[in-house]
């Protein structure tokens, strides 16, 4: 059998964006190499807590959110044929203080103002759609139409449809960098030789800014740690998305039972940053501290791992997805700032159409360019 | 990670009498689950732990991780040492969110 | 932050090994143990080890572990209890689950002891309570003083699976077999013969396919399997037992090895998952060491000394020794290890089944392999098997090269002779007279030693042997003796009764048989 190195796009990345737009691509007809540098799924994509979340986003990003909720989500288990647990019951983000409450109205008021059904509502409103939470909490946002999913059901999922469509995902191949032919970029440089697309996606996380760099194409990007918690399976409380006004975790139970909680130390952008996602000793239970604050009936369920992922953190916080004009043939999704994984099926859409058609004309990403960084005045 | 070249399966998945078995014992998850999951195309350890949870209960693997590398093997046609292994997590042990909380090095004072 | 310069995790015998060498030199030490009393698995075994007398050969496990943890309590070395550790971060920092919260240390070292776990194998039911590991049935009866089962399988033929059967027997239970999915018995020759004399049928080639039963085991479907491990169909036997004991080797618990970021590799010659180390047991993290079953499986003999040759590494690198002394002791704890890996069952052998004969060119017994225990043909080629002669003698039923020689030192005439290489087979000096003290008898961990004496009695044969059941017979007592495979072979006396301190509860007794039987009758059952 002769090796496959060239087809019409050749994705860097098999993680949920590159999985995902795969599959959009090859349901377009398109001829699809997936290069991996590890394995399927690696990083951000089954290293997040699952959140499918419209609520406390950047209106400039919001659009892909709304439209992966109103339109992809719900059926995405029966498109893939895989049980992506879904859930759609609803996002709540506590507060404890005043000076939370404050951080709530303002969230609540930006998401309202583009369109988005979310409330205010009193601690014992939130106590009526979770009774398991502190009587300590004062007040809450309520967006009643986010939700959760399962990440790596969903990346896996998606690769294989995508494989199903006839994707060809090559695991194990280090990207080095991309070399242009006559000016457009062609060529896949690996650890395994070249492989050539008509066209290049660049969707490899905090590892994209390094390749891009190749082609004289920068931005704002750094990684950060962030971790979570897994609990032992629990039986069945809520299938509520939580999140808490001081930041101090975030999470869902799971379809499985236990609880998937997220959170940070604080130190996170200063940690010393190995590159094997390690963990970091003060962190869990920090996060643990932050469950007991809201949820001090969970005090005996047992955390039976944690782990730990990298966002690829953008200066705005926001993702950049677009095509390169100054290097034609090269498209990025990258910077995803730790909430990609809820917008990625819309963002798939986005790309096939940049890809495609040169333009994102279903979900308008005008403000995630890549050549909006500028200096200060 | 060896390089794996991956595709969709042309021909269809057979099973067989000892499907139902089960492998790993805290999920609950039989052989013809893992063979399913490799015929799907995950080929690593980890991918078939996310697809299906073999090796994310309690004993984080130490019972079915030969078990379960043995039949991902089989099934690629690959060695045992080729398919990858489980990271070890913390808590190696499960401990509760309470005593996990009353940990106090190097709190900020409020 | 809590300090210290050296973490040990895993008070077992690697690591208490490990902590008593590096305190002896002035380090700080700390050990942390999950467990509620120190010594790992040691306390749960009864049986005599191999090794070498210096090596705490003849002792039994749980002795060891009570010697162990004077000298460690005698010189101060810190072994924290309940203390469970979950995690080593970057900087060698590990957080220790302890009195209700969790703590954190740092250290300059840290050795991770934390042994293995047993492996299991898949089969229909095997998830039915009443299937156990072997060592946890093990724990059960020697820790806990509960019989597991009453009517056992034993599943695996290795060195866990004949010891802990035996003990299962001196426990009062029955072992209705010994199955091998290999063609051979994995474990010592001499372990599996003292357990088919007491008439366990031992079937190799043969796997566990089905425990029957919905809340508890009530019976095991056993079949023979092919060359490639594949059960034959037709074959299936029905066993009546209410227990299933899985001892299919053992895995390294690896996890904290791996947690810290470690690299890993599977090394099917070493158990399983294993960090990668250095000749010193050092990782690829600088001042991360791996001692012990969770470097690979052997021994606790071998445990023992490695903790000691990595803690040495320790001592030399943080200061306390001299490399001069530090090689010293390396090169002599290297030494000692060697002599335990020599022989047919090295860690380099495993897997190996192609020995035909021993190191000194004697042909293997294929009847041991296969059934657990000799014929008389195949004993004939042992000279110290065919040592014969007038008035009480040993002789020696030791056919395979193993680390082990307190025979050599047993006899207070310096009649059996092992030499400098622990894994030769004893042989009998016969310018020595022997006395029929039955101090071999009593000192061979494998139970292998017998005295004859063909001429003392005009009634018969005399035949001693070793004995670790109760009640004890009785001289006097008439019972029936038992072949090699525990058949009935005749009517049988009981003569005399040894039972000294030295000889460390394993009596020697002797009964009288008929002379046609002075080469079957090895074994006795009370009537």
């Amino acid at each position: 059998m002769i090796e496959k190195r060239t087809a019409d796009v050749i994705i860097i990345g098999g993680g949920i964006m590159g999985c995902s737009t795969a599959y959009r691509l090859a349901k377009l007809g398109l001829d699809v190499i997936v290069l991996e540098k590890k394995e399927i799924g690696n990083g951000g994509s089954c290293r997040n807590a699952g959140g499918v979340r419209q609520s406390a986003r950047d209106p400039k990003e919001l659009q892909l959110a709304m439209y992966a909720v109103a339109n992809i989500w719900p059926t995405l288990s029966e498109e893939l044929g895989v049980n992506v647990e879904y859930h759609q019951k609803g996002n709540i983000r506590l507060g404890l203080t005043e000076k939370d409450v404050k951080i709530l109205e303002n969230h609540t008021a930006k998401s309202t103002k583009v369109g988005l059904d979310v409330k205010m509502i009193s601690g014992d409103e939130a106590r009526e759609i979770c009774p398991y939470m502190s009587d300590e909490i004062i007040a809450a946002s309520w967006c009643p139409t986010d939700g959760h999913a399962n990440p790596l059901k969903t990346t896996l999922g998606f690769y294989k449809r995508a494989l199903d469509l006839g994707v060809t995902f090559i695991s194990g191949v280090e990207v080095l960098g991309i070399k242009k032919i006559k000016g457009e970029a062609r060529i896949v440089e690996t650890d395994d030789g070249d492989y050539e697309g008509g066209q290049i996606l660049l969707c490899a996380g905090y590892d994209s800014r390094r390749i891009a760099n190749t082609v004289g194409i920068d931005a704002p990007v750094e990684r950060q740690v962030n971790e979570v918690l897994v609990t032992e399976a629990m039986p069945h409380m809520f299938d509520i998305m939580l999140g808490v006004a001081g930041g101090e975790f975030y999470g869902h139970q799971s379809e499985h039972g236990s609880f998937v909680l997220g959170g940070n130390s604080g130190l996170q952008a200063f940690t010393s940053n190995t590159d094997h996602f390690m963990t970091n000793s003060l962190t869990a239970p920090c996060i643990s501290r932050g469950i007991m604050k809201y949820f001090p009936c969970l005090k005996n369920v047992k955390v039976v791992r944690t782990w730990a992922g990298y966002y690829d953190q953008c200066i705005d916080v926001l993702p950049i997805i677009d095509n390169i004009k100054e290097v034609p043939g090269l498209t990025v999704a990258f910077g995803f700032s730790g909430h990609g994984f809820g917008i990625s099926p819309a963002v798939s859409i986005a790309l096939s159409e940049l890809m495609t058609t040169g333009k994102s004309t279903t979900i308008d990403i005008s403000q995630l360019g890549y050549d909006r960084f500028k200096s200060k005045g | 990670m060896a390089k794996i070249i991956r595709t969709a399966h042309t021909e269809p998945f057979v099973e067989k009498p000892d499907d139902d078995m089960i492998i790993c014992r805290c999920e609950e998850i039989t052989k013809g689950e893992i063979r399913r999951a490799v015929y799907d195309g995950m080929s690593t350890m980890n991918e078939v732990k996310r697809y299906l949870r073999s090796g994310m209960g309690l004993c984080q693997g130490q019972t079915c991780q030969r078990l379960v590398q043995n039949i991902i093997a089989a099934e690629m046609k690959m060695k045992p040492t080729e398919v990858g292994m489980i990271q070890g997590r913390s808590p190696v042990r499960p401990v509760e969110i309470g005593i996990f909380s009353n940990n106090k090095t190097d709190v900020k004072e409020e | 932050m809590k300090r210290h310069e050296l973490i040990v995790i895993g008070a077992g015998p690697a690591g208490l090994s490990a902590a008593i060498e590096a305190k002896k030199s002035g380090m700080d030490v700390i050990v942390f143990d999950e467990n509620s009393r120190p010594g790992g698995q040691l306390f749960k075994q009864i049986h005599k080890f191999f090794g070498s007398k210096e090596h705490h050969a003849k002792e039994r496990g749980f002795k060891i572990g009570e010697s162990l943890l004077a000298e460690a309590e005698e010189l101060g070395v810190k072994v924290e209890l309940n203390a469970t550790v979950m995690g080593i971060y970057e900087n060698k920092e590990v957080t220790v689950k302890m009195n209700g919260e969790v703590d954190h240390f740092k250290a300059d070292k840290i050795i991770i002891a934390t042994g293995a776990a047993e492996n299991m194998i898949p089969f229909k039911g095997w998830n039915i309570p009443g299937v156990i590991g072997a060592g946890a049935a093990q724990a059960m009866m020697n820790l806990q003083g509960v019989k597991p089962g009453s009517k056992i399988l034993m599943v695996g033929s290795g060195n866990v699976g004949l010891v802990v059967s035996f003990q299962l027997l001196q426990a009062g239970c029955e072992v209705a077999a010994v199955i091998d999915a290999a063609p051979r018995v994995g474990g010592y020759g001499v372990h599996a013969a003292k357990v088919a004399r007491t008439g366990v049928p031992f079937y190799l080639s043969h796997t566990v396919i089905e425990a029957k039963g919905t809340d508890h085991v009530s019976g095991a479907v056993i079949a023979e399997v092919d060359s490639h491990f594949q059960p034959i169909p037709g074959t299936e036997k029905e066993l009546d037992v209410d227990t299933i004991c899985i001892a299919v080797g053992l895995s390294p618990m690896s996890q904290l090895a791996s947690n810290a970021k470690c690299d890993m590799a599977l090394i099917p010659q070493k158990g399983g998952n294993v960090a990668l180390l250095s000749e010193y047991g050092e990782t690829n993290i600088k001042g991360i060491y791996c001692a012990g079953d969770v470097a690979g499986i052997e021994e606790a003999s071998s445990a023992m000394i490695q903790g000691r040759s990595v803690a040495s590494h320790v001592c030399y690198s943080l200061g306390y020794i001299t490399e001069e002394e530090f090689n010293t002791k390396y090169d002599s704890y290297q030494e000692a290890l060697g002599k335990l890996r020599m022989g047919m069952f090295a860690p380099a052998n495993k897997g190996r089944n192609d020995f035909t004969v021993t190191d000194e060119g004697y042909p293997i017994s294929k009847n041991l392999l296969a059934k657990g225990y000799m014929t008389e043909e195949e004993l004939e080629n042992f000279p110290a098997y065919n040592y014969k002669k007038a008035g009480v003698h040993p002789i020696i039923e030791c056919t395979q090269n193993i680390p082990c020689n307190p025979c050599q030192d047993a006899c207070p005439k310096k009649c059996i002779k092992v030499g400098e290489n622990i894994t030769m087979l004893p042989q009998i000096d016969e310018e020595q007279g022997c006395i029929g003290c039955g101090l071999c008898v009593a000192s061979c961990s494998g139970q292998a030693i017998f005295l004859m004496d063909e001429t003392s009695d005009p009634d018969g044969v005399l035949i001693s042997f070793p004995y670790e059941f109760l009640p004890l017979p009785e001289v006097g007592d008439k019972g029936t003796a038992l072949s090699r495979s525990g058949a009935p072979v005749c009517e049988a006396v009981i003569t005399d009764v040894k039972k000294t301190k030295v000889m460390d509860k394993t009596a020697v007794v002797t009964m009288r048989v008929p002379h046609e039987f002075k080469n079957s009758a090895r074994f006795y059952k009370p009537v």
